[in-house]
């Protein structure tokens, strides 16, 4: 249980951290797109209609999180007791409000 | 088939929303005496017991809406951009960005109700608690202010 302890309070402040780098550098691990059904790898256009980031994005999130929160959950118990658990939900907040403020422009016209 | 598809959506968030209302009110409000009102009955609940539906309903909303987010994309979405309905098309590119993160906090949602120390861990409980009802009022809202834009089966 100690081990998914510092899984859970380490993936939700890195998951949100590598969402919204991510979105702002476009690091989709794959793209989707959507008029024609297809996949490809990283950043492949479509060859026909819009190209879809979002769920590559969140591929991007979810892995790479997972992989900094699985190799955290090894280190030793002293280390991880030390980890605020006010991350798990402050990170969150503060990349919900960096999106607020970033797409603002849209409630400004 | 994408109608049937938004109204299952639909009906699953609104399922989301009820159970993590309750629980949001719960564990900032709970009752300090024998609940009479509608609102003290309300905020009575066993909050525990809705941490996992509310983790496989915020999972089946979130696969269901990335599936018809699909439909968005290469319909719904230019009318907003035609029409210039800025305000409902970015709150609907918050939408998804909010509940992509609201995916990424519920393995420590679960942990802080489930585990043996979470009595140590209230604040951080109710916190998580109140970011996912956040997401869940912001998704459940816009979504049906950009359906409206269009209406079903338009």
């Amino acid at each position: 249980m100690i081990r998914f302890r510092t899984f859970a309070i380490v993936f939700a402040p890195a998951y949100a951290v590598l969402y919204a780098l991510a979105v702002f550098n476009n690091w989709a691990l794959f793209t989707y797109a959507p008029a024609t059904g297809e996949f490809g790898p990283l950043l492949t256009p479509a060859t026909a209609g819009p190209s879809m980031y979002w769920y590559g994005w969140i591929a991007t999130a979810a892995l790479g999180g997972g992989a900094l929160a699985g190799l955290c959950a090894f280190l030793p118990e002293s280390v991880t007791r030390r980890m605020p658990a006010c991350l798990t939900w402050g990170v969150p907040i503060v990349v919900i409000l960096v999106f607020g403020y970033l797409l603002r422009g849209y409630f400004l016209r | 088939m994408w109608i049937v598809l938004l109204i299952t959506h639909s009906l699953l968030a609104f399922l989301l929303l009820g159970a993590i209302t309750h629980q949001t009110l719960s564990v900032w409000a709970p009752p300090r005496s024998k609940p009479g009102s509608f609102l003290a009955r309300a905020r009575a609940v066993p909050s525990t017991s809705y941490v996992t539906a509310v983790i496989v309903l915020y999972l089946l909303t979130a696969i269901m809406g990335g599936y018809i987010y699909t439909n968005y994309r290469i319909a719904a979405r230019f009318t907003l951009e035609q029409g210039h309905f800025w305000k409902t098309f970015g709150a609907f590119e918050l939408k998804e960005h909010f509940i992509a993160l609201g995916l990424g906090v519920l393995p420590a949602y679960w942990y802080v109700w489930k585990s043996p120390d979470a009595a140590a861990l209230t604040h951080t409980r109710n916190m998580l608690t109140t970011v996912l009802a956040f997401v869940g009022w912001w998704g459940f809202l816009v979504g049906h202010l950009t359906n409206n834009v269009r209406g079903l089966g338009t």
